[in-house]
This record gives C-alpha cells, sequence and structure tokens, in this order.
C-alpha cells in the first residue's frame, strides 16, 4: 500500500474529518445536554452558552434514572449469571467433540440467532401475563438468557478451539476426569474470553429495547425504555432527556473500551478473529 | 462430552424450544389476550395476512429501507476499511471512535439521530434555515422518512461493516498486493482484482448478517417515525408489534412472526446455496 507521507496526511485529515461528522449526533446530544432548552434550540445552531450540568443531576437524582440504572444492572447481572456458566459449559464440549449432531446442534444455534425476535416476544408476553410475571424482573432475565444463549456458546466456543487439545489430554494422562481437565486446566487459561463473553452478554443485555418494552413496567423499568418514554417531541423536555441519553451512553463507552482487541470476535459471534 | 451440554439445553428448551413452539401453536388460534378463550381457526390468520395490504406494504418498506442501507454500508463500510489499511498512524483511536454509532444503546443513538432531523429545532433543519434553505420534512414526508431511516440505519451500522472488512484486509497477504504493483496495476485494478475477490466470503457474510437483522429492524424506526407517516416507514416487525402488544391479537402476531421466519429461513437457505456455489468457483 500506499505508505509515502505525502499520502498519509491528507489520509489522515480526511478520516478525521470523516469520524466527526459521524460522530456529530452525539456531539450534539452532549451539547444539548448541557445547556438551557433555549439556547439548545437557537437559529441559527448557537456555538457560545453557559454550560450546567443542572440537567444532569436532575435526571438520574429527580427524575429516578438511578433507579433505572439499578433494573439495567439486575437485569443484565441476572442474565450473566445464568448464561455464561452454562454455556460456558456446552461450549466446551462442542468445542472438544467431533460428533455429527454436535455440528447440527451449532448451526441450530445460529439459525436461532437469526430469528425474528419477535416470534420469541409474543409467547414470553403471553406467559407473563398468564403467570402475572409482567414488572418482574425473572421474566426479562429468563428473554435475555434465551436471546443470549446461541451467543455466549458460540463465542466461548471460538475462545475453548484456541486452547490445544493437548494440553486436555496431558491432564487426562496425569490423572485428571474430564471435569478436573475442564475445571482446573482449561478453564483458566480462558478466563479473558469468559470475561469478554460476560461483558458482551451484559451489553446485549443493557441495550435491549423490545422485550423491555413488553415485559417491565413500572417497578423494573430499564433504562432504554425510561429514555424512550422522554424521546423528545416536548422541546422543554430536551435538555433532560439529553442528559438521560449521554448517561446511557458511557457505561458503553467503558465497554468499547474494554473489549477493544475482542470486539469483532464478539460481534461476528466468534467467527472472524481480529 | 454431552454431559457438558445438558445445563445450557435444557435451559434452552424451557426458555427458547418451549416459547417458539408455542408462537406457532398459537398461530393457528383466534386469541385475543384478556377476550375468552382461544379457538382454533386452522390458516385463517395467514390467509388473512396475505390478503392484507399493509403487510405486504411493510414488507416493501423493509426490503426498501435495509436494502439501500445495506448496500450504502458496504461501500462506505468498504471505503473506511480500505483507508484505514492504508494509515500508518492513529488506527486504532480512529476506528474506535467511528465504532461508538454501532455499540451506542440503539434506543439512545436513535434520539440523537432525532434531534438531528426533527422539524425546524433539529440541527439539520436549523443550520439550513440559516442558510435560507427550506428544509424537506425528513421524518414527516412519506419519501423523505425513508431516506432519513435509511441513513439512521447506515449511521448505526457501517462502522460494523467498517471494523469486520478491515479485520479481512489485515489477514491477507501484502506481498499479493505488491507482486501486483510490481506487475503495474494501479490502485483501482489492485482493488477490483486482488482485493475484492479475496474479501467476497467475508463481504457475503457480513451482508447476509445484515440481511437477516432486516427483520429486527425495530428501535430505531419506533423512535424516529414509529412507522409514520400513515405506514409509510412501518416494517414488518413494527406492525407485529402493533397487532400484537397494542391490540393483543396473539394468534395473528404470532402468524405474522412465522411468516417473517419463513422469510429469512429463505433468505438464510438462499445465501448458503450462493456461497456453496462460489465456493465451487473457487474464488
Amino acid at each position: 500500500m500506499n505508505r509515502r507521507a505525502s499520502f498519509q496526511v491528507p489520509l489522515l485529515i480526511a478520516l478525521g474529518v470523516f469520524t466527526l461528522i459521524n460522530l456529530i449526533p452525539i456531539l450534539w446530544g452532549f451539547l444539548i445536554s448541557i445547556r438551557q432548552p433555549a439556547d439548545a434550540f437557537a437559529i441559527p445552531p448557537k456555538l457560545i452558552f453557559d454550560p450546567t450540568l443542572i440537567f444532569h443531576y436532575q435526571v438520574w437524582i429527580e427524575r429516578g434514572f438511578l433507579g433505572f440504572l439499578l433494573n439495567s444492572l439486575i437485569i443484565a447481572t441476572g442474565t450473566i449469571c445464568i448464561s455464561v456458566p452454562i454455556g460456558t459449559l456446552a461450549a466446551y464440549g462442542l468445542a472438544r467433540t467431533h460428533a455429527r449432531h454436535s455440528r447440527s446442534l451449532l448451526f441450530g444455534l445460529l439459525a436461532v440467532r437469526m430469528f425474528p425476535q419477535i416470534l420469541l416476544a409474543i409467547p414470553f408476553f403471553v406467559m407473563a401475563r398468564t403467570l402475572n410475571l409482567i414488572d418482574s424482573y425473572w421474566m426479562m432475565i429468563l428473554a435475555m438468557v434465551a436471546i443470549n444463549q446461541p451467543f455466549t456458546v458460540w463465542l466461548m466456543r471460538s475462545f475453548f478451539m484456541d486452547v490445544p487439545v493437548e494440553l486436555d489430554e496431558a491432564a487426562l494422562i496425569d490423572g485428571c476426569n474430564r471435569w478436573q481437565a475442564f475445571r482446573l486446566i482449561v478453564l483458566p487459561t480462558v478466563r479473558p474470553g469468559l470475561a469478554v463473553t460476560a461483558l458482551f452478554s451484559a451489553l446485549l443485555a443493557y441495550n435491549e429495547f423490545l422485550f423491555a418494552l413488553i415485559l417491565t413496567g413500572s417497578r423494573t423499568k430499564t433504562l432504554p425504555v425510561a429514555i424512550a418514554e422522554y424521546g423528545g417531541e416536548d422541546i422543554s423536555y430536551w435538555s433532560l432527556s439529553a442528559a438521560g441519553a449521554i448517561g446511557i451512553m458511557l457505561p458503553v463507552v467503558l465497554f468499547t473500551i474494554a473489549v477493544q482487541r475482542n470486539l469483532i470476535r464478539g460481534l461476528t459471534f466468534g467467527a472472524v478473529k481480529g | 462430552m454431552w454431559l457438558f451440554m445438558v445445563p445450557s439445553l435444557a435451559v434452552m428448551t424451557v426458555v427458547l424450544v418451549y416459547p417458539l413452539a408455542s408462537a406457532i401453536y398459537y398461530s393457528f388460534l383466534r386469541y385475543y389476550l384478556g377476550g375468552g378463550a382461544p379457538q382454533f381457526i386452522g390458516l385463517a390468520n395467514y390467509v388473512e395476512l396475505l390478503g392484507d395490504e399493509r403487510f405486504w406494504g411493510d414488507l416493501l418498506n423493509t426490503v426498501i429501507i435495509v436494502g439501500a442501507s445495506v448496500a450504502l454500508q458496504l461501500v462506505m463500510g468498504m471505503a473506511l476499511a480500505l483507508a484505514l489499511y492504508a494509515a500508518t498512524r492513529g488506527v486504532r483511536l480512529i476506528s474506535l471512535l467511528n465504532f461508538l454509532p454501532n455499540v451506542v444503546t440503539p434506543v439512545v443513538g436513535a434520539i440523537f439521530l432525532k434531534w438531528i432531523f426533527i422539524g425546524r429545532f433539529g440541527l439539520l433543519d436549523a443550520t439550513l434555515i440559516s442558510l435560507d434553505i427550506f428544509p424537506p420534512n425528513w421524518l414527516g414526508d412519506p419519501v423523505w422518512a425513508k431516506i432519513t431511516l435509511i441513513l439512521a440505519d447506515t449511521w448505526k451500522f457501517m462502522p460494523f461493516l467498517m471494523l469486520v472488512l478491515y479485520a479481512g484486509l489485515q489477514a491477507f497477504d501484502i506481498q499479493l498486493l505488491e507482486a501486483a504493483s510490481i506487475d503495474g496495476a494501479n490502485a483501482w485494478q489492485r482493488l477490483r482484482y486482488v482485493i475484492l475477490p479475496m474479501m467476497k466470503p467475508l463481504i457475503l457474510f457480513v451482508v447476509s448478517i445484515r440481511a437477516m437483522d432486516a427483520f429486527r429492524f425495530f428501535d430505531l424506526v419506533y423512535v424516529l417515525t414509529n412507522g409514520g407517516p400513515g405506514t409509510a416507514t412501518e416494517t414488518v416487525t413494527l406492525y407485529t408489534y402493533q397487532i400484537g402488544f397494542r391490540m393483543l391479537e396473539v394468534g395473528k402476531a404470532s402468524a405474522l412472526g412465522v411468516i417473517t421466519l419463513i422469510i429469512v429461513a429463505a433468505m438464510i437457505a438462499g445465501l448458503i446455496l450462493l456461497m456453496q456455489r462460489r465456493g465451487r468457483e473457487a474464488f
């Protein structure tokens, strides 16, 4: 490729300009969140103003967004606690067997990932209504496990595939049984993979909207549902909802930084290693 | 080894297989939630939906919006991936920053976009008006609303294509490119005859993932236009949502879900066939 300096400088400028344009919606949202509505919607757009954090305070403290954050965290944690352990076990089993059925199981799981989610949302809604479990954490957590499980299995399997089989075999020869080989020898080597999988599962639950919209209520409402209600037709609420939106985004930014080396693998079900 | 899979399979039977099976069963019922006992009506829900103009309109909307945005994403994502590949510095920072729209909570991303496109007070309108340009009705005009959604979907998913395609570029042998250069291929020829053929499997892979996502296209539409004006931007998923969770017609909504599933399954089968056929051509 062309790596001459005369080519690099314009290339970097072009990339920088593109990045800036691409981030305008987020930057604009941030600007709305730190100024009075009257300044935020001046025509032409105003770039000089007195910044304020009052709306961030109001939305998280006075409007109860901290409570919705707690709901989001409870659901994300519950999902991880169920989905990751069982998914990891299954992934290990699938990574270490060559049976024909395991292939069809893997592709079955992939097909489930491709399903229209709304088809799953309907029976969950019916179950929640008949069992009177609308507005309880459990239904939401179970729904997130359902969506998450195929992903967890595929991603963890890709991490187990990176561990040489000889490691298991050596453990078996040294007298471990299958469980001990897994628990004592193989599992510790995939710890980073476990962390990545847990983070991706958390993000999935944290970002989920459709299921949260139908399965949660006033007690268990998650952040995406809460912010969508502020959605923003009424201009006087815009600064407030911008402050909420920016706050909701922060953990996602931290997530991206934390998993940056494994982003592509996570996004493609472990199919492409970045 | 099967013992390792038992817990996961047991849980999936309860939370995945059982619900899906019951959804398929519901699709043969006249079943209003809270409206008396369900009644078996065979294929009546399907017949009704297939004769429903709104369904066909929604299907067309879904295909137009997602088709156009995937095409746009692919071109932009490829261009950016090539630019990143050519750059020697700042690659990690630039790709991370550009990746943000993809990981941001979809509802939050949609709200950010709403503040750009919303009439009069949105950044776009405010800017255009102050330049004395009369802006189109981004969210309220049937055609412009589709265009806005295409742009919104592109904003959200282009980074995904960029990142995966960039990973693909990094994986292949730089010597091939150098050989092509020595043989006198210019930049365009290197792209057309060396890079693109090698990237074909990956391009097919990301396009198929995005195509299947098309039928989960919900959050952005829900927040930005909620299907409006009228049903000009309503997607199949949004219609299913309306039937199932607004009108509580569980039977009919399930039937629409199953129809969607059949469409997606047919697409998957088609893509697998395509990949296998291309595979034999050995690209």
